[in-house]
């Protein structure tokens, strides 16, 4: 019960950033050059005027700025999302079938990210200004540094053309057939690059925040205590300094949330994968104004449900604040 | 009809080893046509999402590759460009040009199992191409009535004359057939039906998974005998072009059609012994590159500008060093394939002259001033291909040389097309023009004056001519083929004259598919045909 | 000079400073080492690298010279970062300051305004701007600050939070200076520090996402950035990889760079994380 009123704590403190949000972007692509039936058109080669506005009218199109943002609330609030105008089914149905895609991409890409950025980090940390140190700082630089297109493209190159290892793009085998197991590893195959792809920029963050707070903490009083107690290097490390030193790191989780979902749309426009940040960019390219607000909108949800998790997460490892509260 | 997995793991295995192999199957090349094998999935590139899945309401070639394997028209062209019969048996023409029978096909089922008729034909014709399908609502504007004097013959009755080869040709196109029975009384823009299309062709719908994949399956019930052979048909949704090369490389794709390929990727197949890379069989599927001029601009008012700009553009060396060599220098707005229309002393109107170009603009009046530049133009790149980019680089560079400083405005599609051809907000335009086999479906609309602002690829130049919109709609009814041609001559003389749009260059696409697709590209608009005599080799 | 000997001895930081100085280099001297427009038709398309003594860096998909495109492009790059992260700076430190000096309802509202920029996806936030208002070198430069601010808004408002009732506010307030001194002239410098080093951070996501628009070909085609020059070498990756490869090193360089001199700083501020 407790779990339920916090949850719907949260979600109320963040309905004001949610309307500025799906009206901010309604009124911003009312002022684009061109509306979904321009788009609608541009794909269709041409058409006569007098089906244009046939179609302006289908889209209700006609209709002033005010009515259809009211409208459109006025759906939402009754959990609507409204019509898709690119594919023609509810807005709901089509982000349903993005989700997993997009959900198991952002998930391994920040389990490895996390995985990966803490066992660096605390190599680093152990290792502090010393070679693995420099190498692991800066190999996580460079990794920053990279456009994430620019190395996903590379790696269908030499992954999937020149060693033939890996597919080059898509979502599992089309029509396998594959049920159960089988087909998770199908898809879990597909995933390998753009997974990689997508962690890489987000490993260099958590790796430098791993070690930057595990050096924090190891100066910490606790800590000096725990060694003047006698404690093994390894203890001290494991028992104390890890725990402490994960803080940043799960808050980091529900900073980059939101970034994530942003780097997906480059991720997934290179490997073709089926996901919510194509369909955004799809809806903005098409005008689609509904789909988009839709993604957005279920993407926000996400974004606070992520962050309600990291801050369950958070009292759990932090002490301070489960007895404080 | 559903592959077993086993089936399944058995053909990719023989797929994965002919890869081993190519060699030895091009030797196999060599022999004799053998007999079609039935079986296989053939895999086939799908560059961009489809709306809805509907040919009598969307003309397009991305609805075409899908949904004309499913439902069928009423005629398609063969190799030559020649109207062939498919749910039209036959057709004939009154004298005056107002009326024209259709025979039907009988024993037609749809793949709900009624049957086709001509209520269907009359159907479609009134309620969707006149009233939804675009260019189908341009080409049937005089339809008044379909009468259906029995189940197998529908007369197409219109109110001026309308030139028997126009209808027919734009039929291939333009008179795909869906069920009546699906349709009436619903709202046709939300049918179900739009996006889990109901034909009567080969191949039966079976899913359509947004952003991954459709697949179709074999009609067992098909009317034309032992067709078709292949046991289904994947299109596979590839947005990026390179993944989509990355797929037919590594054999998931068979096929690609249209160029939605990279031009340099099109280009380096064409030496894998694997693929065939061609243009034959898109015959029918003509573009140019264009170049739009705004005349609100004083500048560009002036003829003399207009010359002086095409003549300055080196459209031989676009092609060759920017396009690998595909396509060559258009003459005018009819391409040179259209042989029924195309007039046969026809050049280059401007060709490359640096110094002509130079001489106009001095004899126009504009001097170069300051840093060598005379004006400045806002270039609106409308990015229907790969190439308008390139070519709006192009202009940039050519016209700097001349002394005009062109800076180009990028938009997304929808974004340019509403910058040119809602707001004007433009002062030259580099795009597509596409040809649709009769100057009367496709190209002049670029031309005829009226066209409310809004309405993309129409004349929105500010540029209008008495003359040129007489042209137009005395050649749109003129029922006599020899006076037509000679009509549409003049036509692109006097544009070609007037230069409201240039013609920079004429262009085909082009297909990649694996060697192993036997009986494809046997038909002028094969992508866009029904496959039905298509198959795979083992 | 504490600070600066600090910097010295960070080899990483010093690496990254001298690259950052060899970038500010090449920017400098494009004009004299390639006075042509970098945009220019130079040459016969897609020549090799080393291929052609006139074209070290050989030329790209349309004939450009790309080593000119790489010398004016680092012009560009830096100027995007520069210009965008200012601009992220201001805005983050208007609505930090007023946030964190006044609280109550503006606290609300602006963190309300803050909060949502951060669920939205900067990137989607950022082509939607894009594709609303053009892809003018200005407008993307000013649509990536505009994405960019709220992490320097959080920054500079805990910032002002633990100055605000300092001692020496207090005297400032006692002597009666105004709002504004008392924000701009006194709280803001103690505040600047954390933030000026979070800028480096700003930069460096600034210049990547400038290059990804460019991919998605959205960025401005009249100036050679290097990131139009991978968007237009994707087309021929396969063979002339070189097209994007090279320019792609370049936005890594720089942006290794920024992130480096960006770490070095705030290692020697924080001395406490390096002297262990």
């Amino acid at each position: 019960m407790r779990f339920l009123s916090l949850a719907g704590r949260r979600l109320a403190a963040a309905l004001p950033a949610l309307v500025i949000i799906l009206a901010g972007l309604f009124l911003l692509l009312q002022l684009a050059p061109g509306d979904t039936v321009d788009a609608l058109v541009a794909q269709m080669g041409g058409g006569d005027a007098s089906m244009i506005e046939a179609l302006r009218r289908h889209y209700a199109l006609d209709q002033s700025t005010s009515v259809r943002l009211g409208d459109y609330l006025w759906r939402l609030i009754h959990l609507d999302l409204g019509h898709s105008a690119i594919y023609g089914k509810p807005v709901a149905e089509v982000i349903v079938d993005r989700l997993p895609a997009t959900l198991l991409l952002m998930g391994s890409a920040l389990a490895l990210a996390f995985a990966a950025g803490m066992g660096l980090g605390i190599i680093a940390a152990r290792r502090v200004n010393r070679w693995p140190d420099t190498l692991i700082s800066t190999l996580g630089l460079i990794f920053y540094a990279t456009p994430s297109f620019w190395f996903g493209l590379m790696g269908i190159f030499v992954f999937a053309i020149y060693l033939g290892w890996l597919p080059a793009g898509g979502f599992g085998s089309i029509g396998s057939g594959l049920t159960g197991f089988a087909r998770v590893l199908d898809i879990a195959y597909y995933l390998i690059l753009p997974t990689l792809t997508l962690a890489l920029i987000f490993l260099a963050t958590y790796l430098r925040i791993m070690r930057a707070s595990m050096l924090e903490v190891a100066t910490l009083d606790f800590v000096r205590t725990a060694r003047a107690k006698g404690l093994s290097d390894n203890t001290v490390v494991v028992r104390h300094i890890l725990r402490n030193a994960l803080l940043p790191m799960v808050t980091l989780i529900g900073l980059q949330a939101g970034t994530m979902l942003g780097g997906s749309v480059v991720v997934e426009s290179v490997f073709s994968l089926p996901g919510l940040g194509r369909l955004a960019y799809e809806s903005v390219m098409q005008r689609d104004l509904n789909t988009l607000l839709g993604v957005v909108f279920v993407s926000a949800l996400l974004v606070i449900t992520i962050n309600f998790i990291v801050d369950l997460l958070y009292a759990r490892l932090d002490p301070r604040i489960s007895s404080g509260h | 009809m559903k592959l077993t997995r086993r089936e399944l793991l058995l053909s990719t295995g023989a797929l994965a080893a002919s890869a081993l192999f190519p060699p030895l199957l091009y030797a196999q090349q060599g022999a004799k046509t053998p007999a079609p094998r039935k079986g296989g999935i053939l895999n086939v590139h799908l560059g961009s999402e489809q709306r809805i899945l509907n040919p009598s309401l969307r003309a397009s070639t991305g609805v075409y590759i899908v949904t004309s394997k499913i439902i069928e028209s009423l005629v398609d062209l063969d190799a030559n460009g020649k109207v062939v019969p498919v749910l039209a048996t036959s057709w004939n023409a009154s004298k005056d040009g107002k009326t024209v029978t259709f025979k039907l096909r009988e024993g037609v089922t749809w793949h709900d199992g009624k049957p086709f008729t001509s209520a269907d034909v009359q159907y479609n014709a009134l309620e969707l191409w006149k009233k939804h399908l675009n260019f189908g609502t341009a080409l049937q504007r005089n339809l008044e009535a379909v009468d259906t004097p029995d189940k197998y013959t529908a007369v197409f009755r219109y109110s001026r004359p309308i030139p028997t080869e126009l209808l027919l040709r734009g039929l291939a196109d333009l008179g795909y057939v869906v069920p009546r029975h699906v349709f009436e009384g619903t709202n046709v823009l939300e049918n179900p039906a739009n996006t889990a299309p109901i034909g009567t062709g080969p191949y039966k719908f079976v899913q359509y998974e947004r952003g991954q994949f459709i697949i179709a399956e074999r009609n067992p019930k098909y009317w034309r005998k032992d067709q078709p052979y292949l046991d289904r048909i994947v299109w596979r949704i590839i947005t990026d072009k390179s993944a989509a090369t990355a797929a037919i490389e590594t054999g998931q794709l068979q096929l690609s059609a249209y160029s939605q390929l990279t031009l340099a990727d099109l280009d380096r197949l064409k030496k894998n012994p694997e693929f065939v890379v061609t243009s034959k069989g898109l015959e029918a599927n003509q573009f140019n590159n264009t170049l739009e001029f705004n005349f609100r601009r004083k500048e560009i008012a002036d003829v003399r500008v207009r010359r002086a700009i095409a003549h300055s553009i080196n459209a031989q060396f676009f092609i060759d060093n920017f396009l690998y060599g595909q396509g060559k220098p258009a003459t005018g707005p009819i391409p040179s394939t259209s042989t029924a229309f195309y007039p046969t002393d026809s050049k280059q109107p401007y060709p490359y002259d640096k110094k002509r170009a130079e001489a106009l603009l001095d004899e126009a009046g504009y001097k170069r001033g300051a840093g060598g530049i005379r004006f400045n133009l806002k270039l609106v790149v409308i990015p229907n291909g790969e190439d308008v980019p390139l070519l709006g680089t192009f202009i940039q560079q050519s016209l700097a040389e001349v002394g005009i400083k062109v800076d180009i405005a990028t938009y997304d599609y929808a974004g340019a097309l509403s910058a040119v051809y809602k707001e004007h907000n433009f002062d030259i335009a580099t795009g597509w023009h596409q040809y649709r086999g009769d100057p009367a479906v496709s190209t002049t609309v670029w031309f005829r004056s009226g066209s409310p602002a809004g309405s993309p690829w129409t004349n929105q130049y500010g540029w209008q001519s008495d003359k040129v919109d007489k042209l137009i709609d005395d050649a749109a009814s003129e029922v006599n083929p020899v006076k037509r041609k000679a009509l549409y001559a003049e036509f692109v003389r006097e544009v070609n004259d007037q230069l409201p749009i240039h013609f920079v260059t004429q262009r085909e696409f082009y297909s990649v598919f694996s060697k192993k697709l036997q009986n494809s590209h046997n038909t002028s608009r094969w992508p866009s045909s029904d496959w039905s005599d298509a198959w795979l080799q083992a | 000079m504490e600070f600066l000997h600090r910097y010295k001895r960070n080899p990483a930081a010093v690496f990254g400073l001298v690259l950052l100085l060899a970038i500010l280099v090449l920017a400098a001297t494009a004009g004299l080492l390639y006075p042509q427009n970098p945009l220019g038709l130079a040459g016969r398309p897609l020549q090799w690298p080393l291929s052609n003594p006139d074209f070290l860096f050989g030329t790209d998909h349309v004939g450009r010279d790309i080593g000119a495109q790489i010398f004016h492009g680092a012009r560009v790059s830096l100027f995007i970062g520069l210009i965008a992260t200012v601009i992220a700076i201001i805005i983050g430190i208007v609505v930090g300051a007023l946030s964190g000096y006044y609280g109550g309802l503006l606290d609300d509202m602006l963190m309300r305004v803050t909060e949502a920029f951060q669920i939205l996806p900067s990137f989607l936030l950022l082509l939607v701007l894009v594709a609303v208002f053009g892809s003018e070198l200005q407008t993307v430069i000013v649509a990536i600050g505009v994405v960019s601010w709220p992490a320097a808004a959080r920054l500079t408002r805990a910032e002002f939070l633990s100055l605000r009732n300092r001692e020496f506010v207090q005297a400032g307030r006692t002597l009666g200076l105004g709002d504004f001194s008392l924000i701009f002239r006194e709280i803001l410098p103690n505040a600047l520090p954390p933030v000026i080093v979070y800028a480096s951070v700003i930069m460096a996501v600034a210049i990547l996402l400038e290059s990804a628009l460019a991919f998605l070909n959205l960025s401005d085609p009249n100036v050679p950035s290097w990131g139009n020059l991978i968007g237009g070498g994707r087309g021929v990756l396969r063979v002339q990889w070189y097209v994007s490869a090279i320019p792609g090193i370049a936005i890594l360089l720089t942006v290794l760079a920024v992130s480096l001199v960006g770490q070095g700083l705030n290692d020697a501020l924080n001395p406490r994380l390096k002297n262990r």
